[in-house]
């Protein structure tokens, strides 16, 4: 009998050699690489996540005074839609299991900027008994903004040199090369 | 016929502190004026739920303005703060419970403003508040064991 | 029908600050809804015992950080009223100044977070273009945008820079010109009204009972203003109007905080008319004596009150703070039961939650 489930397994199958593991996916990736990544980079799309103080001043980042979205940052409301997560602020004991299921729920590839005192190392709360001392103790971080409260025109920095990590690290969209 | 009201009747903040000490004169101690629009008093914690309910019935405190825990070496006190909007008066009423049986009587019933006050001391000094609607940890998560601000807590 | 529990939060483009809403719905409307905070608990109420009094100020200002100058100057009353210390009168001028402006801030932002909300982003945009104009001149008297660390036991830090008050005295010029241009564009927006009018009653009984203050208390019709009933600094030579409504609903919240907004450019007004030369600061004693001291304010969200307990030494015995909006917030659920989901963003967006103060 033919079942639909075993032809999409079937043609799973196919595309996984022919475009992931062969030569047709090599040359295809080094035709449309550069591109790719060009796209990327000039679309960051953080998540509309705001925890503390910083929260302020990634708002005013789109304000119209510093103007975010001119290098193309837009927030989304969904993690399944984002590539950046900002975290700005410190993160309680309560909140870090939320957390990490929001960073899981991001899809790849994504990156994690750590904005302020709060998020790298517990800022002015250091050694309080219910917040973890830095975020990078349980989600791995590309970019720290230092500053408390960091103004935006560090963020803004912080996205620029986040577009120049992205620059460096050239990876093909279907080998991951 | 009316009686005209006692001229002692006439600051607000006498006539409170005539009233509790009239109503509980067991259990009310060290009334005091300390400036013009605050008094203090010290309260039973036996007595509590009666003197509340007398307070906002009788003498119009319609405000729960804060409920705080203080721990010493040998008592708990808990702290209650209570404001009055017609007659502009702060009061601060003063419990104490000994130290191996943290527990108070809950005026969540009396004042709706203070059922989160009291969910917090619970929740951060391990205070008992008894006939609360729902004495639950509000600001630690759920599972938490311990309670972080008593002395003995090295956080 | 199904009923069932939706959990809206903690993160959700609502929220400002991370909190958690349950609301139980059937169909569209509303049955119960059961609030939940604690995502941004830091135990400060656990730090302030271990550091000195002065080292205490930053920490207060990053209680509520969308109006930080109100909590600073808070704890410094508080400490004042243990200590007995008498604050020179350039300093209370100074204060009330600072105040006043970080009120027309908050209002701002606020204004800001609820247009986008309600889908208007024209508002976004164009009240965080004017907040600048205070935060500017926040930078120039403090040298920091959001948490200042400016008011000291004892005074303020540092005496105000040159050409304050002529920039001050344009700033209200034109914060006033655009508050015109705001009563415009919400009060006429047909969409805007239908959005927050009859929405979220809440009686006056209702609001006295539960503890709620601030413009939700002032908006269902209780004239009461911590500046005006029980004055405190300067505030008894100063000529304002605690403003009311009688409306009960969002709209009526939202006229409240507009009206504050006048008086708040009418209080700088004379603020900077009647302030004396002098000095803006006396030296505080390192230890404090054994005592209790209180302090109350009118927060731009409504009562902030402060408890510290001293013991003879530097540090605090204990602190404790009252938030306003954690009060309110529990106050929710009377608000919101028998309206449809989508008034919930209506609803809490006017309650203006700020979740630093409420967690602490």
């Amino acid at each position: 009998m033919f079942k639909s489930r075993d032809f999409l397994k079937w043609s799973d199958g196919i595309m996984e050699t022919v475009l992931r593991k062969s030569v047709v996916g090599d040359s295809i990736d080094l035709l449309t690489r550069d591109f790719f990544n060009w796209a990327t980079r000039n679309s960051i799309y953080p998540l509309h996540f705001g925890i503390m103080c910083c929260a302020l001043e990634m708002a005013v980042a789109s304000a119209p005074r510093f103007d975010a979205q001119r290098f193309g940052v837009i927030y989304r409301s969904t993690p399944r839609q984002c590539d950046v997560l900002l975290v700005n602020g410190p993160v309680s004991k309560k909140l870090k299991p939320a957390l990490r299921r929001l960073y899981d729920q991001m899809p790849e590839p994504k990156w994690v900027i750590a904005m302020g005192e709060c998020a790298i190392s517990g800022g002015p709360f250091w050694g309080s008994y219910s917040i973890v001392q830095g975020v990078d103790q349980f989600i791995p971080v590309d970019i720290y903004i230092p500053g408390c409260p960091a103004r935006p025109e560090a963020l803004i920095d912080g996205i620029l040199k986040l577009q120049k990590v992205i620059k460096e690290n050239k990876k093909g969209l279907l080998t991951g090369r | 016929m009316e009686r005209a009201p006692s001229r002692i009747d006439q600051d607000p903040a006498d006539r409170v502190l005539r009233a509790l000490a009239e109503g509980f004169p067991k259990s009310v101690s060290n009334g005091a004026k300390v400036r013009d629009g605050f008094i203090r008093a010290r309260v039973d914690r036996g007595d509590l739920y009666e003197a509340c309910t007398m307070l906002r019935d009788r003498q119009g405190f319609e405000h729960t303005s804060m409920i705080s825990a203080v721990e010493y070496d040998n008592r708990f006190e808990v702290v209650y703060h209570l404001y009055s909007y017609q007659a502009r008066l702060l009061l601060e009423l003063i419990t104490t419970t000994p130290k191996d049986d943290p527990s108070v009587d809950s005026v969540a019933l009396v004042w709706g403003g203070a059922n989160w006050h009291e969910r917090e001391a619970f929740d951060l000094m391990g205070i008992v508040f008894k006939n609360h609607p729902k004495l639950e940890r509000i600001l630690l998560p759920k599972d938490t064991m311990y309670h972080p601000l008593r002395k003995d807590f090295k956080g | 029908m199904a009923e069932m529990w939706i959990n809206m939060g903690p993160q959700h483009p609502m929220t400002h600050g991370l909190w958690n809403l349950k609301v139980k719905v059937d169909g569209e409307t509303i049955m119960d809804a059961v609030p939940e905070v604690g995502y941004l608990h830091r135990g400060i109420e656990k730090i302030c015992e271990d550091r000195t009094y002065t080292q205490i100020i930053p920490i207060t200002d990053r209680l509520c950080y969308g109006s930080s100058f109100t909590w600073s100057h808070l704890y410094c009353m508080t400490v004042e009223d243990l200590m007995g210390l008498e604050v020179p009168e350039r300093a209370e001028y100074i204060r009330v100044v600072g105040i006043e402006m970080q009120r027309i801030a908050s209002h701002l932002m606020w204004l800001a977070a609820f247009a986008a909300d309600l889908g208007m982003m024209a508002g976004f945009i164009y009240t965080m273009r004017d907040r600048e104009v205070f935060i500017d001149l926040f930078q120039a008297m403090s040298g920091s945008r959001i948490t200042y660390n400016f008011p000291r036991i004892g005074g303020v830090a540092h005496d105000l820079p040159a050409n304050f008050e002529r920039d001050a005295l344009r700033a209200c010029d034109y914060t006033e010109m655009r508050l015109r241009e705001y009563e415009d564009i919400f009060d006429d927006s047909k969409i805007f009204r239908l959005r927050t009018e009859g929405v979220g009653l809440l009686k006056k009984e209702d609001a006295l009972n539960l503890g709620v203050t601030g413009p939700p208390l002032r908006g269902s019709g209780v004239r009461y203003d911590i500046r005006k009933d029980t004055p405190y600094s300067v505030y008894p030579e100063l000529d304002f109007e605690a403003k009311t409504h009688l409306g009960c609903d969002v709209f009526a919240r939202y006229r409240v905080r507009m009206e504050e907004m006048w008086e708040s450019c009418k209080i700088i007004r004379q603020a900077l008319k009647k302030m004396p030369k002098g000095k803006w600061r006396v030296v505080a004693p390192r230890v404090a004596p054994e005592g209790t001291g209180v302090a109350r304010v009118e927060d731009p969200r409504g009562e902030g009150m402060m408890y510290v307990i001293g013991n003879g030494t530097d540090k605090p015995y204990r602190l404790k703070i009252r938030s306003p909006i954690f009060v309110t917030v529990s106050a929710a659920p009377v608000m919101l039961i028998g309206y449809k989901l989508a008034d919930v963003v209506s609803v809490m967006g006017s309650l203006d939650m700020c979740i630093g103060e409420t967690d602490r």
